[in-house]
């Protein structure tokens, strides 16, 4: 890895953390969490592609590398699919007894 | 690289390469696990209690939050170039870039410490001093959350500073010749930094515009 392309790294990490917090003062709704989510994400892979070599790294290791967040990604996907479909419906006692 | 040694139980140097390379992400693996069990916390609390938790969140110090994502960022960045210019045979430069990598870990740590202590002041560390009469049931479990995540995050950043100095003492001592040692502790600190990227807009972002 040349000091170059650390420097570009570092430089579009910046410009992304910069985009992020701007981005989160205009009222976007639900939308403003997938922005903020996704740039999250774009910094996270400069991160593991060229400052944790995962670029130049062989098919074994990327694998590895891969499973943990793969993993996390069931955990989190099937976690707020329970909770975004669970209703919070009160009923009336004389039904509960 | 001539003067790396090679370990008793590989064949070529590539092969150690490989190997430990493949056991440290086999050990992020199982950090992605535990950290992302706290953010899938996160995301049902923020499902299940809705406004008035993303209210809480509203709370927290967003400038001192960006500042602290910046100065992580560029660590990373310092971790980055030490790795590189160790691997090309230098011995000062690495030493420069650890030391400016460990004093960034350290200032995140003050900055992160100035937080909780401003928090301190507005009564709104859980278990310690929280005003459940002024702030809610809802903004105490957001800082739970809060103090959980941002505490362990901080754990594993100054264990993070301790093997950085450590490696910075043993390559100025030319104990620690151009091998994979750097490199592995620069994943480790690169993992911290990644953590930090996905807490920071789920815990400083949230609710800033309502």
């Amino acid at each position: 890895m040349s000091a170059g392309t650390i420097c570009r790294c570092w430089l579009a990490l910046l410009i992304l953390l910069a985009l992020t917090t701007g981005s989160a003062f205009i009222p976007l709704g639900t939308a403003n969490l997938f922005v903020s989510l996704g740039i999250a994400v774009t910094k996270a892979l400069i991160v593991l592609l060229f400052f944790m070599e995962l670029k130049t790294s062989s098919a074994l290791v990327r694998v590895f590398a891969a499973a943990g967040f793969f993993w996390l990604m069931i955990m989190i996907a099937l976690t707020t699919a329970d909770y975004t479909h669970r209703t919070d419906q009160r009923v009336p006692l004389d039904q509960v007894r | 690289m001539a003067e790396e040694t090679l370990g008793f139980q590989y064949s070529t140097l590539q092969q150690e390469r490989e190997t430990v390379t493949l056991g440290m992400w086999a050990f992020l693996a199982t950090e992605v696990l535990f950290f992302g069990a706290l953010i899938a916390a996160y995301f049902s609390y923020r499902i299940w209690f809705g406004a008035e938790f993303i209210a809480a969140a509203k709370m927290t110090k967003v400038a001192l939050g960006t500042a602290n994502t910046a100065v992580l960022l560029t660590s990373s960045a310092c971790m980055a170039m030490a790795v590189t210019s160790h691997e090309a045979g230098s011995r000062r430069a690495p030493v420069l870039w650890l030391i400016a990598t460990a004093l960034l870990g350290l200032s995140f740590v003050v900055i992160k410490g100035t937080e909780w202590f401003l928090e301190y002041q507005e009564h709104l560390v859980p278990a310690l001093n929280f005003d459940l009469a002024r702030h809610g049931g809802v903004a105490e479990i957001f800082f739970i959350f809060y103090f959980c995540a941002t505490g362990l995050h901080a754990l594993h950043l100054l264990i993070g500073i301790c093997l950085v100095c450590w490696l910075a003492f043993a390559i100025g001592t030319g104990r620690l010749k151009p091998g994979s040692t750097t490199r592995l502790i620069g994943l480790y600190w690169h993992f911290v930094d990644i953590v930090w990227i996905f807490l920071f807009p789920l815990i400083y972002l949230a609710g800033r515009n309502g």
